[in-house]
């Protein structure tokens, strides 16, 4: 019974989306076809603000007068626009695009935009119940800002120590996975035989669900039944004079969780830089090497001459990416430390954000706190960008 | 018998001809380093799903002991049954599904016409609005939960599957996009020109030549859009608060508590969420490398 109800719902939410797309199309349609009629504006002025006061009131469940100032200045602005500028020109690629970029508007920019509204104004979990009735928050400047600087997002660690942490964790990350990837697809790349199958089992850990994978890998850093402290155990009992070396099972997951972090992230991140690296190695021609060859130039040789300077092409967005996808990763890491008394000496920028905003409910602390990570970010890829672009044009 | 004996004469007189010639001997023994790198690499990267594998036939009494073996003694299907039976693995199962078919389907709904203007038209505000998608790609995915939470609470779809179906829903989107652009441009336009001429609109010539042609990057749009929203976390951790609810992330997530781990539960419920997820990767992974290839080059 549940699950027909649960199908219902979700049918009658898909139906209702498509309405809502055939209610966008009919509307553009409108102002695309009918912009030169001399029943434009005020057809459109009288109609469209009255529908959408209709829908808001039906989606929030209250019924605000001022939304009709708002309606109206929007609809005045909108028919303008397509009377005087657009005049009915590219009507068809516009109508296709409406739908997509509407929903990247309300679920992508407006987020933004809001985000960017409650870093200036007080959010928190004492003010969000009156945030929820009357819709109005404390204006209080740049003083989200201020703490951002100054006081910790979680209870002890700085913003400073994370955004070394962060660095750090990035360099170290991306450094292994292309070493780890690079040297990988170095091997996979000669003739060996059973190259499909090692191929399949070694993206196995990109290809099972990241949730699942973190998870198995945490358990193998267990302090008592992990993997990892029951072969040290195990050595030890082999080889008693490594305990002199100071080799002994250790709490993993408390005394070292941004090392057990890294290494389940590297370990996470190595198959994607393989396939990658592997498919530029594959269309690097073998005639290059042939020429090499003939001229006698050794192994380092050609690795550094040939495949280093082709494969950069391949190699740099894919750095790119990988740096940002490793910057942002909140997920290693919240899923490793990230519960009661889980420890912050792991966490890096993005989850410290992500627990200040849902552990300590502190919002517009952490919308300040996102926009500043983000300003960061946006550099360090236009910095990247940039190098990438210069790359190109050497060539 | 002779056979084999053959066999194993011509092995032997193979290797002993392959290590007296210097030259053959470095080619063998440089494989054979390479074979053993590899195979110890490959065991890292499958030991873990092993490992989950060998726990999750565990008796109970033996779910905490220290053994490496990977088929344990008295091996059972206990775990499974207990998970299916205790637990709501099935119902998070659904739940995950459910969510997930409908952001695929209004994410690659919305993709294909917007990748198909992007692609056939000329009109003002195209390189913006590709920049728009590009850049929309560096905002951290972390950084957007907070005001999608706050909208979905505003809206009073906390805990419920059409808010999470709209958090999810775009954020494949700018990817598909590109991905679905960049096959359009591979379909030549006489095909559409051919239809036009033949009496059909712009929008019958998509519907009826651009779509059916394009079915390879659908799929992987769709495949794309699917297991973006079917591993997904962080958004339902924060979305979702009833059990009856959850995800499978959260449910597993859950299992494998801090204090009181069920760790016979817990690998049975990775094992079977993995499988399939596995099998699906392996098989599209070729297209999906493609794919996430194609929006670079054409960039």
């Amino acid at each position: 019974m549940e699950i027909l109800r649960s199908i219902y719902e979700v049918a009658g939410f898909i139906v209702l989306i498509a309405f809502g797309v055939a209610a966008l199309e009919g509307y553009f349609y409108y102002h695309f076809k009918c912009h030169d009629k001399p029943w434009f504006l005020p057809v459109a002025l009288a109609a469209f603000p009255a529908a959408a006061v209709v829908a808001a009131a039906a989606v929030l469940g209250d019924y605000q007068f001022r939304l009709w100032f708002y309606f109206l200045a929007a609809e005045a602005l909108i028919a303008a626009a397509f009377r005087y500028a657009i005049k009915g020109r590219h009507t068809v690629p516009y109508l296709l695009l409406a739908p997509a970029f509407v929903g990247l508007a309300l679920l992508l920019v407006y987020p933004f935009v809001f985000e960017v509204y409650l870093s200036f104004h007080d959010l928190k979990l004492t003010t969000i119940m009156s945030w929820k009735n009357t819709g109005t928050l404390p204006f209080v400047g740049l003083r989200q800002y201020y703490d951002v600087f100054t006081t910790s997002p979680l209870s002890e660690v700085t913003f400073w120590a994370l955004l070394l942490r962060t660095l750090v964790w990035t360099f170290t990350n991306v450094f292994f996975h292309v070493a780890g990837g690079f040297a990988l697809a170095l091997l996979l790349n000669n003739a060996i035989r059973f190259k499909g199958a090692y191929r399949t089992l070694l993206v196995v850990p990109w290809a099972m669900p990241q949730v699942v994978a973190v998870l198995a890998m945490r358990g193998e850093f267990h302090s008592q039944n992990g993997f990892v402290n029951i072969v040290i155990s195990k050595l030890l009992e082999v080889f008693p004079f490594l305990a002199s070396l100071g080799v002994a099972p250790v709490q993993w997951l408390s005394d070292y969780p941004l090392l057990t972090c890294t290494i389940i992230n590297v370990w996470l991140g190595i198959p994607f830089m393989m396939v990658v690296i592997l498919g530029g190695l594959q269309s690097i021609s073998s005639s290059y090497y042939d020429a090499a060859d003939i001229d006698g130039a050794s192994y380092f040789q050609k690795l550094r001459f040939i495949t280093m300077p082709l494969i950069k092409p391949v190699l740099m967005p894919a750095v790119t990416l990988g740096t940002v996808w490793t910057f942002n990763n909140i997920n290693v890491i919240y899923l490793v430390t990230g519960q009661a008394g889980g420890t912050e000496q792991a966490d890096i920028l993005v989850s410290a954000l992500y627990k200040a905003a849902f552990t300590y409910n502190r919002y517009s602390y952490s919308a300040a706190f996102a926009l500043v990570v983000f300003a960061l970010l946006f550099f360090i890829s236009v910095t990247y960008l940039h190098g990438f672009d210069a790359a190109k044009e050497e060539r | 018998m002779h056979r084999i004996k053959r066999f194993f004469s011509a092995l032997r007189g193979d290797a002993s001809a392959v290590l007296r010639d210097p030259i053959q001997r470095r080619k063998f023994f440089k494989y054979l380093l390479i074979h053993l790198v590899v195979v110890t690499a490959a065991l890292v990267c499958i030991y873990p799903l092993l490992r989950i594998f060998s726990v999750s036939l565990r008796p109970g009494d033996k779910l905490f002991s220290t053994d490496l073996s990977l088929i344990p003694d008295n091996a059972t299907f206990v775990a499974y049954a207990s998970l299916l039976k205790d637990t709501m693995f099935l119902r998070w199962l659904w739940n995950s599904l459910l969510i997930t078919l409908a952001t695929s389907f209004i994410g690659v709904s919305l993709a294909s016409t917007a990748a198909y203007a992007f692609s056939r038209f000329k009109f003002p505000g195209k390189k913006a609005g590709l920049i728009l998608l590009l850049s929309s790609q560096m905002i951290p995915a972390g950084m957007l939960i907070l005001p999608l939470f706050l909208m979905i609470m505003k809206l009073k779809l906390m805990n419920t599957y059409l808010g999470m179906i709209i958090a999810y829903s775009v954020s494949s989107l700018p990817f598909s996009i590109w991905i679905l652009k960049g096959y359009y441009d591979t379909i030549p336009r006489s095909l559409e020109e051919a239809a036009l001429v033949d009496g059909t609109s712009q929008v019958g010539a998509f519907w009826r030549i651009i779509l059916p042609l394009s079915t390879p990057a659908l799929s992987i749009a769709f495949l794309f859009n699917f297991t973006t929203a079917w591993n997904e976390y962080l958004v339902a951790r924060v979305v979702l608060f009833s059990s009856k609810q959850y995800t499978w992330t959260l449910g597993l997530f859950e299992l494998q508590g801090q204090y009181i781990t069920q760790w016979g539960m817990f690998a049975a419920g990775s094992m079977l969420v993995t499988i399939p997820v596995l099998a699906v990767f392996l098989y599209s992974s070729k297209w999906l490398i493609s794919g996430l290839t194609l929006g670079s080059v054409k960039g």
